[in-house]
Formats: C-alpha cells, sequence, structure tokens
C-alpha cells in the first residue's frame, strides 16, 4: 500500500492494520498515514470499511494485527486527555431532539469538561462558524437535515480538538450544503487542524489533500488527488480531434513510436476523429504533441486539442477495476 | 497539536496545551453534563409530566372518591320449602339473611333460581329446609344449603364466610328460642315442684288411702314436667358456663326425678313404710331443685345463649379509611413505576440512536454517564413526588412519624427503583420491549408486594421475588411512617440499599460492555 510521504508530523500512522469480521468483512492490510494539518478523504462504496477504519483510529475497535498511533498514542491506550485532542461526527444525528442548539452543542463541550463560562464563548464562536447563530435556541427536533449537520459539526469543533473525524458527513444533502462543509473543513484544515472525511462522493475528492480509495476493506491507493488520477489512468491524457477522420490511423502509427513520451494512444469513445494521448504531464507535452503531428508530411492537420479533464467518478471507477482484474487473476 | 484558532483566547489551556481544569471538576461538569441533558429532556415533554404526576393523582382521587367497601356484593335467591315457613313472613326471612347476602328474589322455585344462578345472574341461591323446630324436635340435622357460581377464589372465600355465619346466627336464634321455652317450663315446673314438696311431706307424715291415687298422679306429673324441662335445657357446657349451681341443674334433675320415681313405685308397691330414707332425700332434691330453677329462671337469656362476648377496642380509635390504609400502598407504587419507565428508556434509546459511540470517543467514564442520569431523575421524580405527598395531605392522609425518614426511604425507593429501570434498559434490545418490562414490573409490583395481598399469602418460592421489588420494603417503610407513626424496619433500608448498589453493579457491568461493542 501507497502512503503519504511527508515530513511533517504524522496525526494517523497505520502499519499493516487488519480486523477480520469473518465472511471478507473487516478491514486488512492498511498502511497509510495522515500529515497534520490536511484532510485525508477516505472514499469508496459503501460497506468497503471506511468507519470501520475510522473507528480502529479512535480506538473504539482493537486491531488484531498490525500497529497505529494516532496522535503519537496507540488508540485503544488513549488517556482522557489524549481523547480531548480529537473530535467526532458519526454518521448518524446523534444529539438530542428536545435540546436546543445551544443546550446540544454545551452538552457535547460538557462531556470534554469544558466549564460553562468556556462554552459559552466558545459556542457563539461556533454557532458563527456553521451559521446558527439564529437558531441558537431552537430544538434539535425542528432543525432541518442540513442545521443538524451543521449542529453536530459545531459540537465536535467545541472543545477545539487538534484532529477531527467525520464520518459521511455530506451524505445525503443537496450539494450547495456538501459544497459549504467542504469550505468548512478546508477553513479547518487552514487553521491548522487535521481531518479524516469519509464520502461515498467521490468528486468530494477534489477538496482533500490526500484521498485513500477502499473497496472490500483495503487501501487500494492513498495519495493526492491528482496523482491518484495519474495512478487510475496511467498519466494524464491528451484529448486532439483531427480535421480528417481517416488520418487517425497514421497519426496514432506515429505517436505509439514516440513511445519515450507518450504511454498510450487509443481512439476516443466519443468520436470517430478524436484520439486519446496518455502522457505523464498534459498541459507540459500538449505544444510537443501537436508539434509531431504536424510535423509529418503530409500534414496532420490537429482541429483542437487540450488536456482531457476525467471526472473523479471515472478515476475511481478505473482504480475498482484495476483491482477487481487484479483480484481475478 | 491543538491551534485553537476558533478560540483564540482559549483559557483552558496553557500555552503549552497542558490542561489547567483540576480533573475534579472536570468529573463534576461531565455529571452536569448528564444530568442538565435528562432534566432539559423531561422538562420539555409536558405531557410526560402530565401523564407522571398529574395521571396518578388523578388515579389516587378516583380511588379515594369512589371506594366504598371491600365486602363483595353477594346476589342471592331464597328458596323456601313448599308452602313457605309457617310463622315466618319473607320479610323476617329478608331481613336476616339480606344482613350478610343481597337478597333479590324469595321463592320456591328452585329451578328457577338454579338456572339463573348457572346464567350469572345470581351469585348465590339458599335453599332453606322445610320445618327447622320440627325437625330437630324429631332428631335430624336440618341443613340449609348454599349454591354459588363464584369464579373469584375471593368472592367464593367470602360466600363461604357469610354463610358459615348467617347458620351460626340462625343457631344462635333457635338455641335462644329453645333456652327461652325452657325458662318458661322451668319457671312453671318451679311451682309444680313447691307442690311436690308439699306431697314428699304428706307421704313423710302418712297417707290415706283415699289420698295415695292423687298423690301418685301429682307424682307422676312432677316427673314428667322434668322430663320436659330436661329435653329443653340447653346443652350441658351452656348451663356448666354459668357456674357451679347451673352446672347442677341437669344432675339435680335427673336426682330428684329419680327419686320421685322411687316414690311414685314405694306408692305403688304399698312400701312407703319402708322408704323413708328416700322420702327425705326427696325432700331435700327438691329443695335443692328449686333453687336451681330459680337460679335458672333468673339468668338472662343471652347469657345462657352466648356465654362468652367479645370486647373489642382499636388503640388508635379506630382503622383508617379506606383510601388512606392504600395510599402508602399507592405512592410507593407510582414512584417505583414512574422511576422504573424513566430508567427502562433511558440507556436503549442513548444506545439505539448511536450516543454510545460519540461518549466512547469523549473522554468520558461509564460512572459519570450514570451518576448524571441517576440525579437527573432522581431530581424530577423527587418533585414529582412532593407533588403526590401534597395531593394525598388534602386527601387526608397522615404522616405520623419522622419527615426526615420518610425522606430517605423515598430517597432510596428513587433510587433502587431507578436501578432497577436502568438494568432494564440496558437488557432491552429496544424501546418497546422496555416499556414491556417495565410493564411487567408493575404487575409483579401489584401482585408480591403486599399492595393488595399480604407477603404472607405466599409460598417462600415467591418471597425472593417479592424482596427483590423495590415498592415491597417502600410500601412497608411508608406504611409505617404515614400510618403508624413509627420507623421503618431496618430490613426496608436494608433491602432497599441492596437492590440500588445490586442494581447499579449490575447495570454499570452491563453497560460497560455494551458501551465496548458501541
Amino acid at each position: 500500500m501507497t502512503t503519504t510521504a511527508t515530513t511533517r508530523t504524522l496525526a494517523i500512522s497505520s502499519q499493516q492494520i487488519e480486523l477480520d469480521f469473518g465472511n471478507g468483512a473487516g478491514i486488512f492490510d492498511q498502511t497509510y498515514s495522515v500529515p497534520e494539518g490536511t484532510i485525508l478523504g477516505m472514499i469508496g462504496p459503501s460497506g468497503c470499511g471506511k468507519t470501520t477504519t475510522c473507528r480502529v483510529a479512535l480506538g473504539l475497535l482493537t486491531p488484531q494485527k498490525g500497529t497505529i498511533t494516532t496522535l503519537g498514542q496507540t488508540p485503544t491506550r488513549f488517556r482522557a486527555e489524549d481523547r480531548e485532542q480529537i473530535g467526532y461526527i458519526p454518521q448518524q444525528f446523534v444529539l438530542y431532539p428536545r435540546l436546543s442548539v445551544a443546550e446540544n452543542a454545551a452538552f457535547v463541550a460538557s462531556l470534554y469538561g469544558m466549564p460553562a463560562r468556556q462554552v459559552r464563548r466558545r459556542m457563539d464562536e461556533l454557532l458563527a462558524f456553521v451559521d446558527l447563530t439564529d437558531a441558537k435556541h431552537r430544538l434539535g427536533q425542528n432543525l432541518s437535515g442540513g442545521m443538524q449537520r451543521r449542529l453536530m459539526l459545531a459540537g465536535a469543533l467545541m472543545h477545539d480538538p487538534a484532529l477531527l473525524f467525520a464520518d459521511e458527513p455530506t451524505a445525503g444533502i443537496d450539494p450547495v450544503l456538501r459544497a459549504r462543509f467542504w469550505g468548512f473543513f478546508r477553513q479547518l484544515r487552514d487553521e491548522g487542524r487535521t481531518l479524516v472525511v469519509t464520502t461515498q462522493v467521490v468528486s468530494e475528492a477534489i477538496y482533500c489533500d490526500f484521498v485513500a480509495v477502499m473497496r472490500k476493506g483495503r487501501i487500494l491507493a492513498v495519495d493526492t488527488p491528482q496523482n491518484l488520477r495519474r495512478l487510475a489512468l496511467g498519466g494524464e491524457i491528451i484529448d486532439i480531434t483531427l480535421e480528417n477522420p481517416d488520418e487517425v490511423s497514421r497519426a496514432m502509427g506515429i505517436l505509439k513510436e514516440w513511445d519515450e513520451v507518450v504511454k498510450e494512444v487509443r481512439r476516443s469513445p466519443k468520436s470517430e476523429a478524436d484520439l486519446h494521448v496518455v502522457v505523464d504531464d498534459a498541459r507540459e507535452w500538449l505544444p510537443e504533441v501537436l508539434n509531431k503531428l504536424e510535423r509529418k508530411r503530409p500534414k496532420i492537420v490537429v482541429a483542437s486539442a487540450a488536456p482531457l479533464e476525467v471526472s473523479y467518478d471515472e478515476v475511481f471507477i478505473k482504480i475498482m477495476e484495476q483491482d477487481a482484474k487484479q483480484e481475478t487473476k | 497539536m491543538a491551534n485553537a484558532p476558533l478560540a483564540s483566547d482559549a483559557p483552558a489551556k496553557t500555552s503549552s496545551g497542558k490542561v489547567t481544569i483540576p480533573n475534579w471538576r472536570r468529573w463534576l461538569i461531565r455529571v452536569r453534563a448528564y444530568f442538565l441533558k435528562e432534566v432539559n429532556e423531561i422538562r420539555r415533554q409536558p405531557l410526560l409530566i402530565l401523564s407522571l404526576i398529574v395521571g396518578p393523582l388523578l388515579v389516587l382521587i378516583l380511588f379515594g372518591t369512589t371506594y366504598v367497601n371491600s365486602t363483595p356484593r353477594v346476589r342471592t335467591a331464597v328458596v323456601l320449602p313448599p308452602g313457605g315457613i309457617s310463622g315466618i313472613s319473607a320479610e323476617q326471612i329478608r331481613a336476616l339473611i339480606g344482613t350478610n347476602f343481597d337478597v333479590l328474589k324469595i321463592t320456591e322455585d328452585r329451578a328457577a333460581m338454579e338456572a339463573m344462578l348457572a346464567a350469572g345472574e345470581l351469585d348465590l341461591v339458599q335453599i332453606l329446609p322445610p320445618n327447622i323446630t320440627a325437625a330437630l324436635q324429631g332428631g335430624e340435622t336440618p341443613q340449609i344449603i348454599f349454591q354459588s357460581n363464584a369464579i373469584n377464589p375471593l368472592s367464593e372465600g367470602w360466600i363461604q364466610y357469610l354463610a358459615y355465619a348467617e347458620v351460626n346466627e340462625i343457631n344462635k336464634a333457635i338455641l335462644s328460642a329453645t333456652a327461652a321455652q325452657a325458662q318458661q317450663e322451668a319457671a312453671a315446673i318451679k311451682l309444680r315442684m313447691i307442690d311436690a314438696q308439699g306431697t314428699v311431706t304428706e307421704l313423710e307424715q302418712g297417707i290415706s288411702a283415699a289420698r295415695k291415687q292423687a298423690t301418685q298422679a301429682n307424682i307422676r306429673e312432677s316427673i314428667r314436667a322434668l322430663d320436659t324441662l330436661t329435653a329443653l335445657l340447653p346443652a350441658q357446657e351452656l348451663l356448666a358456663a354459668q357456674g357451679g349451681e347451673l352446672a347442677e341443674l341437669r344432675p339435680n334433675i335427673a336426682r330428684a326425678r329419680g327419686n320421685l320415681a322411687l316414690l311414685d313405685t314405694a306408692i305403688e308397691n304399698d312400701t312407703l313404710g319402708k322408704s323413708l330414707a328416700e322420702i327425705a332425700a326427696a325432700k331435700s332434691d327438691l329443695l335443692l331443685l328449686n333453687g336451681s330453677l330459680e337460679l335458672f329462671v333468673n339468668t338472662p337469656l343471652e347469657r345462657i345463649v352466648s356465654p362468652v362476648t367479645q370486647s373489642y377496642s382499636n388503640t388508635r380509635g379506630g382503622a383508617y379509611p379506606a383510601v388512606v390504609y392504600y395510599s402508602p400502598g399507592v405512592l410507593a407504587l407510582l414512584v417505583q413505576h414512574t422511576a422504573i419507565t424513566l430508567g427502562a428508556l433511558a440507556l436503549v434509546r442513548e444506545r439505539l440512536m448511536g450516543a454510545f459511540e460519540v461518549f466512547r470517543v469523549a473522554p468520558v467514564s461509564l460512572s459519570q454517564l450514570i451518576i448524571g442520569k441517576y440525579l437527573g431523575y432522581t431530581l424530577f421524580i423527587a418533585l414529582a413526588t412532593l407533588v403526590l405527598i401534597l395531593a394525598m395531605a388534602l386527601l387526608g392522609v397522615p404522616l405520623l412519624g419522622s419527615w426526615l425518614q420518610f425522606a430517605g426511604v423515598i430517597l432510596l425507593l428513587i433510587v433502587a427503583s431507578l436501578g432497577v429501570g436502568f438494568l432494564i434498559s440496558a437488557l432491552s434490545g429496544s424501546d418497546s420491549q422496555a416499556i414491556q418490562l417495565a410493564m411487567i414490573s408493575l404487575l409483579m409490583s401489584i401482585f408480591f408486594s403486599g399492595f393488595f395481598i399480604a407477603l404472607e399469602s405466599f409460598a417462600w418460592p415467591a418471597l425472593p421475588v417479592a424482596y427483590s421489588i423495590p415498592m415491597t420494603h417502600g410500601l412497608a417503610g411508608f406504611q409505617n411512617l404515614m400510618l403508624r407513626g413509627i420507623p421503618p424496619t431496618p430490613w426496608t433500608w436494608l433491602g432497599l440499599a441492596l437492590i440500588s448498589v445490586v442494581s447499579f453493579i449490575l447495570v454499570v457491568v452491563i453497560t460497560r460492555r455494551q458501551l465496548r461493542s458501541a
């Protein structure tokens, strides 16, 4: 498994962690690390082990194999002082419907031993941060789904944690609110906190500093979003449209011969006049590729060429497919 | 690691990030968190408050204003023998039997009454014998037949007891009538015995042949009168109960009768001259008998029929009305049920909503969680109990004992009941299961706490169950303090304390395991 190379202090460091629940469920051979002050996004389908991975890092589950440290401590041996450094937003809304927004936040803060005066000051800041100041006295049961999520975020931040785990915080909420949440997370990251965020929404990878792609309890890849894209596609893609579709075969032949730069050339599934050229860095090699084609005689006329923006959905599917292929081998 | 960008002035931490709030204060803050949470959650449920305080209050008031007595109403038909009972009217029968039974019908149609009994329109049919006095004189034992269709064992017990009391009353009435007749007869015989004494004196002095027949008739008439009296006299035990002289009445009659019979034989055989000793004895016995008869005639009838009387007094002036007597039980039941119901939902709800996971991540201990909840619920239930006590005071329920001890028993009862509730909560897999178990505990309390049925009525296997119910001890303590004005027994304190401690330990052990798997 890949690890996130870093020179910074690690908030989490996991080495070959395994927790087998039987029947294929559990997490296996997980090696990853999360540098302080970064966001690690855990992406994968439902049941792939994202929550279990978080729970092991939180000390809620004891791994059968491997070693893990969270904030420098073995999670199962956390002391109260260690726990005070950690915030947690679980998947379900576990705040109390008959308590007001302020009471819910104060309750969570009190669990972390915060005195009332400090709670009041911190609450004002946080409710403003998550835009819930006006709803301060509204009961939990009268909050919309989005407000409940924001309240949970505020609750988890009340004690000013250094490390925040958020288990699918954007599940089931609209794209606008999702973007706001990621805005919150990035702001928290910019303030120096470390965040571990699980999600099934692959497109959210773009907001993370590091992304762990998970399948069947394993971390298939963990890297920056850009590197993951390269990993999935074998590099970056230049999308080229020729003026004359009959020239496609000749163009492919020319580019395939240039194997020190071009890793792969294939026809685009969208158009007969289109080519997809895989290179290390699409923006860097685009002019050279165009020169290569236009310098040939007879000249191959390129109608348009640009780096192809492959969605993270496709990247994710590609990684999954690659893993599935390896598994069948 | 802590960057504290949002709380720029985080005062609880030093520059090195170390916590400066003392651990004991943090402990209290965490306990207070659960305490306040429970209090706030409960106060936001006005319907719950209504159902927990006003509901029981209404039940108590309804009970107090509608409870009449505990004697069941037995719908009864009296079946008379064909032709009725001579000399006794239907109204007299209704007056006699109606003391204990609710007489709906007096009829001679036995089959119709038995049909009504079978249809459940009657609870009891009494079939009276034709003529009790005649049957008695004929040497028979007359029988009143009681036919019941009771399905309630308590009602059947009552019917059997009331039937026994009715038969006793009838027997006493018959005895009274017979004794009255005996007294009348004795008064008449007393005069006859004076005559007999004259006759014996005459015999002593010698009688002419012409007087012989009349004298013999006189003696024989006296013997017959003594026989009649003997038949009417109350049982020897009843006479003996009146003292030595009346105890000798029957032997005196027997001796006098024997001497008179000897004189009769002597007159018959013309051997009076040889019977001077018998004549003297007869004279002396008749004199003695006269004294006994005098005493018998003058003895009050009630004293002969019911030689033992009763004297009852209640040292506190009288028992309490039923509503007052049952009030301590109602109070104990309501306190326990409220605590068990609230406790039963407390942990299972948190567990099901996933809060245990949050608690495990937070630096909070199980003891803080449980103690906080205990405190929150105890405060609320104590307030509800205070309202109930005030309402009971308005209904006239006293508190004769120490207020301090009363508060102590209430507090222990609340804690013990909360322990049972939390235990139910820890063992339940869902809200509905917790409620169901709370209802079962309510049912158990009604049957086995001594509320309606005394604990002594149960076989020993039921006693451990009974003593594991907080209400059993709470009820005993409340009755002592409220109604008797004496302190609770040590068993009350010990029982409640034991249930509190054992349930707390079990709740901690079970919940710790659940928290680990949360």
